[in-house]
């Protein structure tokens, strides 16, 4: 594999650009430092699943909710992983390329480190994510910039998916505050956000 | 050499036959949104029936990879209003503890699984027993309930079990693993 230049992007500069592009539809948002920094960018909002452990799942809960019946409401449902989280879960693209649900966004901010437990290494670097989800039926973006994270989005917007945009992130995390709320309440906010029906967003046409 | 049951005259085939046909008769009044699966040798025929009302449209069937899968996408589905039902087997109940510890338990999600049980009297495979007849146990130190069906359950009350058993998911707002033992 070819070795790429270091990116500018920072998580919390993706995460930013995705809370804007995406202010109604469900977002599942994975654990520990995407939760928190999304936090500081978005604050505690209605449209977001805040996942405080259950590493791996955010695939397979974002199928879940793209396929239940009040998803109906809104173009699209995305979810946010790490790559780390991602490779956890990994056979959950196989079952999502299967269902091939077309409103699905999974976007993966892949800095090649476990974040949360102080920068490990993951396999990722060694590792083709777009490629592999591609196999498996998905629309694709590998993209390294904020500018390129937009296009992206547009994109996966205007196009049937299932989707998988990995977005390649430095490895800053952000000092954030812990977030230690009862999950209860994080469950029944999302259950009722998307019990509500929301209008729909203005499709964003393609340039 | 056959079971033992089938040399003293009961016939096994038979049993898990009638014992399936109840479990597919309480899926049918449950009536899922969304059926979830990981197959299993003892409730093939539920599977397939599974299959057959899927493509009648009764419901979505969906295969699975892994049982914490399963959990996150019966999970997914209940927070947009869907009625999902997970059919695994009690092999990957290790694959799905800590899923359900960390998500429909705490977030009160009434995930039910239809867990089909092997091992004790009457199973066949060695490799069975190892984890089979320590999974009640297992779930029970994870803090999930569990409904034990077996031979000590007349026949005739294991769909009204199964239906009561979804009825107790959505009242404690818990997960709930109902263990489907056909064999025994």
């Amino acid at each position: 594999m070819t070795t790429l230049p270091p990116t500018e992007l920072t998580r919390l500069e993706a995460l930013a650009t995705i809370a804007q592009a995406f202010p109604t539809e469900p977002v599942v948002v994975a654990l520990g430092t995407m939760v928190r920094e999304m936090l500081l960018v978005a604050g505690r909002r209605a449209n977001h699943l805040h996942v405080l452990d259950a590493m791996g799942l955010v695939p397979a809960i974002t199928l879940g909710v793209a396929m239940s019946p009040h998803a109906a409401a809104h173009a699209r449902v995305v979810g946010i992983e790490g790559d780390g989280g991602l490779l956890m879960g990994l056979s959950s693209i196989a079952t999502i390329g299967a269902a091939r649900p077309e409103n699905l966004i999974l976007v993966i901010l892949d800095n090649g480190t476990y974040a949360a437990t102080g920068g490990q290494r993951t396999a990722a670097p060694h590792l083709d994510l777009a490629g592999m989800a591609r196999a498996c039926g998905f629309q694709t973006h590998d993209v390294r910039t904020a500018a390129g994270l937009a296009v992206a989005i547009i994109d996966a917007k205007a196009r049937p998916g299932p989707w998988l945009l990995r977005v390649a992130i430095g490895p800053v995390n952000q000092p954030a505050p812990y977030f230690l709320p009862d999950p209860v309440e994080l469950a029944i906010d999302f259950r009722r956000y998307l019990a509500t029906p929301v209008p729909p967003q203005p499709d964003v046409a393609p340039a | 050499m056959p079971p033992l049951t089938t040399a003293l005259g009961v016939d096994s085939r038979e049993v898990v036959a009638l014992r399936a046909d109840q479990v597919a008769r309480a899926i049918e009044h449950v009536a899922p949104t969304h059926v979830l699966w990981i197959p299993s040798s003892t409730l093939k025929s539920v599977i397939d029936l599974v299959e057959a009302r899927a493509r009648d449209g009764a419901w979505i069937s969906l295969p699975l990879t892994r049982e914490e899968e399963g959990i996150g996408i019966a999970s997914g589905l209940l927070f947009g209003g869907a009625r999902p039902l997970l059919i695994i087997q009690d092999n990957g109940i290790g694959n799905a503890i800590t899923a359900l510890t960390t998500l429909p338990q705490p977030y009160h999600l009434p995930v039910v699984m239809l867990v089909s049980q092997r091992g004790g009297l009457n199973e066949y495979n060695s490799m069975i027993h190892g984890l089979g007849e320590r999974v009640e146990g297992i779930l029970h130190a994870a803090g999930i309930r569990t409904f034990l069906l077996d031979e000590r359950v007349p026949v005739d009350r294991w769909a009204t079990s199964i239906v009561g058993a979804c009825e107790h998911a959505e009242m404690t707002h818990r997960p709930v693993a109902v263990l489907l033992n056909l064999l025994y």
